[in-house]
């Protein structure tokens, strides 16, 4: 385990708002934190990250490295006046790193920026300011990077090409990986592992891949002719353009795809839906 | 410590609002230059009528001497409160960029890291006042020439020219002691109160309260004589025509007691709170 | 009574014959004085008054006859109203009357003392005291009663017996009604405000030292 929060609690003007936490991330996996707003998260994360002091509990980071833990907090935070490479430099030297034009560049280009953009960070789009904000999160190297929301802001695009920059680095690169975020589908498409926390407490925790099969019962599927008639009637199909959802245990869902394609129909996509009433009560761990 | 001041530096070298504060205080000098031609004008004008009785004059009084002179009695209000602005905005431009976070993710020391903002806000007082000082000789002894200076403090004392000049140059050094306390007092508001416009009203408030203190005559007390905003006055003693060369150091050692207190405190509130 | 009546008309005539007579000792003066056609020297200038604070200062003085006196200098300098006059032609400028007043001593140096008055108003004092020193020919001290501005007292010093001009020169003066900007410049000074407005005089010295004396005389080549 590279990072790890036991027993972290938090509480403002009387008013708890992490209570006891213990959240466990290891190098070469992505965990996912996953809870509404409000929940906790970017609290949670803040002391993980040295922001703020725990009422209670310990945070444990199991490295050598000058800088074992790095992140961003809800939004990448820039000097706007300055331009990416200067970014890089004033971070850099802070830390009293290196920063020749050439680690600039590398960085730059680790994160999918232009290495030749003159112009200061404000004009900047989201996306753009998320991979900067990755990128100084990643000088010095750190052995594990916590990421608050990071998909916030950003278009199916951007969602996708910062989605395969942590898988990357997660996977070559062996980081450990925490990312908040308050939506389930971009959670559950990498993440290895799961925290659901509500109301500041952590009330699932799985394989990621356990929790959805868990939790979703029902389905969303788009095809064309999509018959449900017979057997399939009993799963309550509710029509949708050109699909319908069903409610439907991931144990079934094999069986019924079958069926439809039996029945004559054609399957482009069929997508779980996870009950988050479910999955966010609170249950004994 | 040195990788802090050096990223400071070129923060304040790089935001715009550090040339629009330099060239704030050349467009008031100048203002205040034209404004104190006339005033100069009338004060040798009273000043003189009295001696016109029995003397002649050979010399012009209104010269650049006595305009630098005159700056340096207006600049004591203006100049603190844009310093007070621009090094405020030092960290509370942080807080609200969320910069602040963005540098403590990183492995940095956050006594290390406000020391070194309060390094540059002392630098940047020094400079600014340096180039206040340049410009006010520059402009004034270009424009209006050199010569004897007259000042009214408890006698009417007239320096010669190199005199005169030596005497106003150890007053904005003078200054600058006190311009220093100011905007450490400005950097330590913004640490408590890290809100952009509540650091400003705040700053504002201390300044105003400042002044209203200077005018109240505490005689020979304690209070006069320790009083921070007494001491931020040796400049003027640089105009007696004996100068008190030891109350001087003394009174500028105490009120940069004062200062390092004030950081100090700043300091230790910075380094014991949670960056939100 | 009638021997009464004769002794005082004799003793009146006496005193008014002697009034009418201005004084050898003071013609002798002036006479020298009247010679010098042209003169300059350098002087430093020194203001000792309590409300007054200036270095000494320098200058160079130009005196021609019948032409006010002149002043070069490269820094600004105070230049007194009075007491510039060495050769006192202000007192001998309209006709005049003196009036022996006997011997004061200053030191150990017997003086003579004369009161001069003008006999026209159109002068600008209206009465002065001097002392001579007749032995040297020259005035040593003089009081000056101006019509408008005051008096003020001189007191010249000499630095060899030949010489017709002094090489120090002290001049009090008064100043009326003294204003100063108590809230302009010198915003913490001690001054006790009750104090000063209740001196409407100030008073002060002017101390002039003169060398390096270039004179010409009637009838001498420059």
């Amino acid at each position: 385990m590279i990072v790890s929060g036991e027993g972290l609690t938090k509480s403002y003007g009387g008013n708890i708002v992490v209570n006891h936490v213990t959240i466990r991330c290891g190098p070469g996996t992505i965990t996912g934190l996953l809870g509404t707003n409000g929940a906790g998260k970017s609290t949670l994360f803040k002391m993980l990250l040295g922001l703020v002091k725990p009422d209670q509990g310990r945070v444990i980071i199991e490295s050598t490295r000058k800088k074992p833990l790095s992140g961003i907090i809800e939004k990448p935070c820039l000097y706007g006046y300055l331009n990416a490479a200067e970014n890089l430099k004033i971070f850099a030297s802070i830390q009293k790193t290196p920063y020749s034009r050439e680690n600039i560049n590398h960085l730059l280009k680790k994160v999918g920026l232009p290495t030749d953009r003159k112009d200061p960070v404000k004009n900047f789009s989201m996306g753009m300011k998320q991979r900067l904000g990755i990128a100084i999160a990643l000088i010095n190297d750190p052995e594990a990077l916590v990421l608050d929301e990071p998909f916030s802001g950003l278009d199916p695009i951007g969602v996708n090409s910062l989605r395969t920059l942590i898988l990357q680095m997660a996977r070559e690169e062996k980081m450990a990986v925490l990312i908040a975020s308050h939506n389930v589908e971009e959670l559950s498409k990498f993440c290895d592992f799961l925290y659901v926390i509500k109301d500041g407490e952590i009330v699932r925790s799985d394989t990621a891949k356990t929790l959805i099969t868990q939790y979703t019962d029902q389905y969303l599927l788009v095809g064309e002719n999509l018959n449900f008639s017979g057997p399939l009637e009993r799963f309550n199909p509710v029509l949708i353009g050109n699909g319908a959802e069903i409610r439907c245990n991931p144990n079934e869902i094999t069986k019924v795809l079958n069926q439809l394609v039996a029945n004559g129909g054609t399957i482009i996509s069929c997508v779980p839906k996870i009950n988050m009433n479910r999955l966010f009560q609170y249950s004994q761990l | 410590m040195r990788a802090l001041i050096w990223a400071e530096l070129y923060k304040l070298y790089r935001q715009p609002r550090t040339y629009y504060a330099l060239g704030a205080i050349v467009l008031m000098e100048v203002v205040i230059l034209f404004s104190a031609y006339y005033q100069g004008s009338a004060l040798i004008d009273v000043l003189m009528s009295t001696l016109k009785q029995s003397f002649y004059f050979k010399g012009d009084l209104l010269n650049g001497n006595l305009l630098v002179y005159v700056i340096l009695n207006t600049i004591w209000f203006h100049l603190p409160l844009l310093l007070m602005i621009i090094v405020s905005g030092l960290l509370t431009s942080e807080y609200k960029d969320g910069t602040l976070r963005s540098i403590f993710v990183q492995p940095v020391s956050k006594s290390k890291f406000v020391l070194s903002k309060y390094f540059v806000a002392m630098l940047f007082t020094m400079v600014a006042i340096f180039f206040l000082m340049l410009t006010a000789f520059g402009l004034s002894y270009t424009i209006f020439g050199r010569g004897d200076l007259i000042v009214y403090l408890d006698t009417l004392n007239f320096f010669e020219n190199n005199d005169a000049m030596w005497r106003l140059f150890w007053a904005y050094l003078s200054g600058t002691v006190t311009m220093m306390f100011y905007s450490v007092m400005s950097l330590t508001i913004a640490i408590f109160f890290r809100d952009t416009t509540i650091t400003w009203i705040l700053a504002t408030f201390f300044l105003i309260l400042s002044n209203l203190m200077l005018r109240v005559d505490f005689g020979t007390s304690l209070w006069g004589k320790l009083l921070y905003v007494k001491l931020g006055e040796s400049w003027q003693h640089f105009f007696y025509y004996d100068i008190n060369w030891q109350e001087i150091v003394l009174n500028n050692t105490i009120l940069l007691g004062y200062t390092a207190i004030v950081m100090g405190f700043g300091i230790l509130v910075f380094k014991h709170r949670d960056i939100a | 009574m009638i021997r009464h009546l004769t002794y005082l008309t004799y003793f009146f005539f006496c005193f008014v014959l002697q009034a009418q007579e201005t004084d050898r000792d003071l013609l002798a003066i002036k006479s020298r004085l009247d010679s010098i056609d042209h003169y300059e020297a350098s002087i430093s200038l020194d203001i000792l008054a309590s409300f007054i604070k200036m270095p000494t200062k320098y200058a160079s003085m130009t005196y021609e006859k019948d032409q006010p006196v002149s002043f070069t200098s490269d820094n600004f300098i105070l230049i007194p109203k009075r007491g510039l006059d060495f050769t006192l032609t202000q007192l001998f400028q309209y006709p005049f009357i003196t009036l022996d007043r006997g011997i004061e001593k200053r030191g150990d140096k017997p003086l003579k003392v004369l009161n001069i008055i003008p006999e026209d108003d159109q002068a600008e004092y209206t009465i002065a005291k001097i002392l001579l020193d007749t032995t040297n020919r020259r005035i040593v001290e003089s009081e000056i009663n101006t019509r408008n501005e005051g008096s003020f007292k001189l007191q010249l010093y000499y630095n060899t017996r030949q010489s017709a001009l002094p090489d120090r020169v002290e001049i009090t003066f008064e100043l009326q009604k003294l204003r100063l900007p108590f809230n302009f410049f010198g915003k913490d000074t001690q001054i006790d405000r009750q104090e000063l407005r209740s001196l409407d005089e100030k008073k002060g010295t002017i101390i002039l030292r003169l060398t390096d004396y270039i004179i010409s005389r009637t009838g001498e080549k420059r």
